[in-house]
């Protein structure tokens, strides 16, 4: 058992994988019946996820559909006012600003992400004892409560006195107001979220321990070098970790919330706003919580959930063509 | 097609866990020790580079805890003046330890919960075979995409009608369902593991439930493990729930406690950063000696080469 | 099969009843008069949400007021008050029994049905109102009814650095905006940069909070008395403006002036005046409490905050309680927001603190309250610290709060204040002119106020 199994990954049609029955071996006579058996069995175990789907995905949803063709404040009751949220949120300026300030540090935190993530996760792949220390400390910040990040990035960034710019300074480098300059303000968020990339290290390191060493040595033989290998070899046979580290976090950039709000938008108290960090989370959670507008911040979800969707199937589209499938039959 | 196309995202993490823990033994292709290049030691240097960046700034809140009032923002990392005394006042004046207790209450249920329920619902999908398995899938892959505003207040009022509002439940019960990341997680996973181990224990009359219980799940431990950690760190930190179903102090967690130390103690407030930090060091120490202890677990199924034998 | 059905016929239920579930508490009455007094039973524990106890000012006031609810008890909910967490409370039909919020938030509350009228409260209890502050008594006040019963004011005033002005040969009078033309010479005499970086603020014209104050030094109001018309994009408002961010931008923008602000030790002893590092800003008077405790040697200079006429005034803020719709018991609430603000609490409270500095061998500087009457006791029991500075600041807190102004309660105060805090950091941040910037507030806020008014008649 030990030494003939292999694995999906390796798809070489082995020892059946357990997705792939071999119900042809089965006589046909008692295929329904065991068909049946197995829809049951099936049906048994997946229960948890439907009743929960049913319970806090599709009622809710249904529920917040509805909500969102009405004026709601939580104190009073939903009243129904048909289509009117959506015609102001075509109309509501800020709506179109917390979309492109959220469309631009998606496009440009999650390649650097994954990027990042994968560099990361190339390095650590090649140290020998102390990788536990370096786990660790990659996936350290990750454990930070992000109310915390957003003060760290606060004191950090600071235009003057912040270490960033200190260490810039080493280097000749006047930096920018990080903190209050609109032009700075997202790429001073999109660093501090490089800081949290410890668990897509983690998916990455496990994705590269897979790769079979033999491929390696074949492309040695070919006389490729570090970088070549890296490019040709590596890059297609992780590609599939790559996917889907960039569907997560692409998911997980559209709604950017946390260390953004406290840096910005404080605890309510803090005046000082920047308009560059009104991300489409926040101002979400303004109409929300601050304006007392559940209808419309419904309508706004919503706007969001379509969005998400359609650039999801795009890359799942697009990913058609890049990722290496490992045994998939097309 | 798109199941199958977001299916190969994690192919390659869960077979080598698997890999890991069915191929143990030497393999050839675990390289020998090799002696130090020039290489490996611009490795270990860009590590221990990158590794003080990521550390830099939990140490600067660590020193910053150490620190009286005054001196906390006088950028320097070694404190003038060490002081424990900030921590003393922040266990005097925020119940520390109770949202320490509540916040492992509700993380280790959260965690021990989604890692059962998602195994079990993952296991459904890969093991068994039935009508409409892509489409279903497809549809809890799909929740993934939800943005979590859209189901926020009506699942409160769900929470609201069951009269649990303002307890500790809502934060980890919806775990009892499955969550789609780790479903799809473990669902690869399962799928590499060879099936005929399974025929052997059907042969020998085990029902459906020991099939999964002891064989498929001991075999899962490193995916699980990740998906314990995984979970863990996402319900230590999560602030929103919280925030929305929480209102005594005594039942705070450690991120909302974090936050009402800060709205008092914060902006506007009393500006009192040495409590603010003392607190962030103190919520985040317990998730660094808990990785460290459950590295080990997952180290032990990633550090074998995963390589074929 | 069977356990199927019954799985999905359970789900419809669960989801049944949900929907049901699913409204807001509008439906409870609101207490009668009769309900409410000196002879209204007492009972139960009253959670209260939006008040931190943590200074003798609280407490002592919140020993007394237990003892006037007993036997019922006061349970609080600490930390500012989160408005999530109070909407959760409304909509789960639990709400508080109490709230303290900030006075420019009661006018949203109001509108919505949240919190409840007082004026049966204030019947009968005997609640003095004509002894409150009359612009905080306006902050809580809408269409005619009081809503909320205010506690704690907050004034400004100029607050210098001695030692910097004599240096530059300035006075306070330079830096207390009688005079613009002179505030701006100030600025650029007391500004201090070195190789591109800002050394020493000059003048921190304190944007975006301090518009409202700005504007008033210049004859303008931000929001009509009634509150129910936008008046930000005044020319006089845009002028004011204009002033405003031009000190920061003799400085070299608001970038620096934040920057270096941000990175001061503000609550500590190397704050921005005892380094040197700031010549004179409008702030709101319990810093002076903070610097006499952290650097009791800083050279500072207090005066009040002036308009171009030269007349003092200062914007007041401060906090207010209420009393939720559907709060288990108005009762002890009302009685309980009585004693919080009345005359005897807080001058015992005071007294205790005035005890407390004296045993530390630091001056009382007297608390605002809110309450005329409490002010003038309190004021009373202020002896001089035998350092004229401080006593000197003393005297501009309590002159600055027998003239003070508040811009009236509205339905939308969220985002009327957004509106213009927006428009001012978009001025800030280089991203729009002054009189454009107010024009879009302008728009917006109207739009938000006409909705919010609108609601509120329809109601």
């Amino acid at each position: 058992m030990v030494s003939t199994t292999t694995g999906a990954a390796a798809g070489r049609g082995q020892p059946t994988p357990v997705g792939e029955s071999a119900e042809v071996n089965r006589p046909q006579r008692r295929y329904r019946a065991s068909r049946r058996r197995d829809t049951l069995a099936a049906l048994a175990f997946i229960s948890p996820w439907i009743v929960g789907f049913l319970l806090f995905t599709a009622w809710p949803v249904l529920y917040s559909a509805y909500l969102s063709l009405t004026d709601y404040d939580v104190i009073n009751d939903p009243n129904f006012v048909g289509l009117d949220n959506y015609k102001e949120l075509f109309a509501d300026p800020k709506i179109a600003l917390s979309l492109a300030n959220t469309v631009f540090y998606t496009l440009i935190q999650v390649p650097l992400h994954v990027l990042v993530s994968l560099a990361l996760a190339l390095l650590l792949n090649r140290a020998m004892r102390a990788a536990g220390f370096f786990r660790t400390a990659f996936f350290l910040p990750k454990m930070t409560p992000p109310v915390a990040v957003g003060i760290l990035f606060l004191l950090l960034f600071n235009g003057q006195s912040g270490l960033i710019n200190t260490v810039l300074g080493w280097f000749g480098i006047n930096g920018p107001a990080w903190t209050t300059d609109p032009h700075w303000v997202k790429p001073g968020l999109i660093l501090m979220s490089l800081w949290t990339v410890g668990s897509s290290v983690i998916i990455f390191l496990a994705a590269l321990r897979n790769v079979p060493l033999d491929m390696y040595d074949s492309g040695k033989v070919d006389g490729a070098n570090w970088w070549q290998q890296t490019i040709h070899i590596t890059t297609p046979m992780i590609s599939g970790s790559i996917f889907f580290v960039v569907v997560v976090n692409t998911i997980a950039a559209f709604q950017t919330f946390s260390e953004a709000y406290t840096a910005f938008f404080g605890s309510g108290n803090t005046t000082y706003s920047n308009d560059a960090a009104l991300f489409y989370a926040i101002y979400l959670f303004q109409q929300a919580f601050q304006f007392l507008h559940m209808g419309y911040a419904s309508a706004m979800a919503w706007l969001l959930f379509v969005i998400i969707l359609i650039i999801t199937l795009i890359q799942v589209r697009v990913s058609r063509r890049l990722v290496y499938l490992e045994g998939e039959q097309r | 097609m798109t199941s199958e196309a977001l299916d190969a995202g994690s192919r390659a993490v869960a077979p080598a866990i698997a890999q890991a823990e069915l191929s143990r033994g030497p393999s050839r292709l675990r390289p020998p020790r090799r002696t130090w290049t020039i290489g490996r030691a611009l490795i270990l240097l860009a590590l221990i580079a990158c590794s003080v960046i990521f550390i830099y700034p939990f140490i600067w809140l660590l020193s910053a805890s150490l620190k009286p009032r005054s001196d906390v923002f006088d950028n320097m990392l070694i404190p003038q003046t060490i002081t424990f005394h900030n921590y003393l006042t922040v266990w005097q004046q925020a119940p520390m330890a109770l949202w320490l207790v509540n916040t492992l209450f509700v993380t280790v249920l959260a965690a021990l919960t989604v890692a059962i329920s998602s195994a079990m619902v993952a296991w459904g999908f890969a093991y068994f075979r039935f009508p409409l398995r892509g489409p279903l899938f497809g549809l809890v892959l799909a929740t993934m995409m939800l943005p979590g505003a859209v189901t926020m207040v009506p699942v409160f009022l769900i929470w609201n009608s069951l009269g649990m509002v303002g307890t500790l439940t809502p934060l980890w019960a919806q775990n009892l369902f499955g969550s789609a990341f780790y479903i799809f997680l473990l669902r690869q996973f399962f799928l590499g593991l060879p099936r005929d181990m399974f025929e052997a224990a059907t042969i020998d009359g085990a029902g459906n439930w020991s099939i999964f219980w002891r064989i498929a799940v001991p075999l899962c431990r490193p995916a699980l493990v990740v998906t314990l950690l995984f979970e863990f760190q996402a319900a230590w930190t999560d602030l929103m729930r919280p925030l929305i179903y929480l209102r005594d102090a005594s039942s705070y967690t450690i991120p909302r406690g974090l936050k009402a130390l800060l709205d008092q103690f914060g902006f506007g407030g009393d500006w009192h950063w040495e409590i603010i930090v003392t607190a962030s060091v103190i919520a985040t120490v317990p998730m660094i000696l808990l990785f460290f202890a459950g590295q080990r677990h997952f180290v032990q199924g990633i550090a074998t080469t995963g390589s074929k034998g | 099969m069977r356990l199927r059905r019954h799985r999905v016929g359970l789900t419809l239920v669960a989801l049944l009843s949900v929907t049901a579930c699913a409204k807001g508490v509008s439906d409870n009455p609101a207490p009668q008069s009769s309900q409410l007094g000196p002879s209204a039973s007492m009972s139960g524990s009253l959670q209260v949400m939006g008040f931190g106890a943590s200074d003798e000012i609280a407490t002592t006031r919140l020993d007394l007021a237990q003892k006037a609810i007993a036997p019922a008890t006061v349970k609080l909910v600490q930390g500012d008050l989160d408005v999530q967490q109070f909407l959760s409370a409304v909509a789960s039909g639990k709400p508080p029994a109490l709230v303290y919020a900030s006075r420019d938030q009661i006018g949203t509350f109001a509108s919505r049905g949240a919190i409840i009228p007082l004026d049966e409260c204030i019947q009968a209890e005997s609640i003095p109102t004509p002894d409150f502050v009359p612009s905080a008594l306006a902050q809580v006040t809408l269409n005619g009814k009081v809503y909320g019963i205010p506690e704690f004011n907050q004034v400004e005033v100029i607050q210098a650095n001695g030692n910097l002005l004599k240096q530059a040969g300035l006075t306070i009078d330079d830096v207390n905006g009688s005079s613009w033309e002179r505030v701006t010479a100030a600025n650029k005499k007391l500004t201090k940069t070195e190789s591109g970086k800002l050394k020493v603020i000059g003048f921190d014209s304190k944007l975006p909070e301090f518009l409202p104050l700005w504007a008033r030094a210049n004859g303008a109001e931000l929001i009509s008395a009634d509150g129910k018309t936008a008046q930000l994009n005044d020319p006089k408002v845009a002028e004011a403006l204009q002033f405003a961010v031009g000190i920061y931008n003799d400085q070299g923008g608001f970038g620096k002036v934040k920057a270096l602000r941000d990175s001061a030790d503000f609550f500590g002893k190397k704050n921005q005046f005892a380094s040197g590092t700031l010549g004179a800003m409008p702030f709101e008077q319990w810093y002076i409490n903070v610097l006499n405790d952290v650097s009791p040697q800083a050279p500072m200079a207090f005066g009040t905050f002036k308009t171009k006429q030269g007349e003092s005034v200062a914007f007041n803020t401060g906090s207010a309680w209420a009393i939720p719709k559907g709060g288990p018991s108005p009762a002890a609430a009302c009685r309980l927001a009585k004693t919080m603000t009345a005359v005897d609490s807080w001058v015992a409270a005071a007294k205790v603190r005035a005890d407390k500095r004296a045993s530390q061998h630091k001056p009382f500087t007297g608390v605002l309250t809110g309450n005329k009457v409490a002010d003038a006791q309190i004021k009373a029991m202020i002896k001089p610290s035998g350092d004229p500075k401080w006593d000197a600041g003393t005297a501009a807190v309590y002159l600055a709060n027998d003239h003070t102004f508040a811009m009236p309660a509205n339905p939308a105060d969220a985002e009327f204040k957004t509106a213009w805090q927006d428009a001012v950091n978009r001025v800030l941040n280089g991203q729009q002119q002054p009189q454009a910037a107010l024009d879009q507030a302008q728009k917006e806020a109207q739009a938000a106020l006409d909705k919010a008014w609108d609601n509120w008649k329809n109601k």
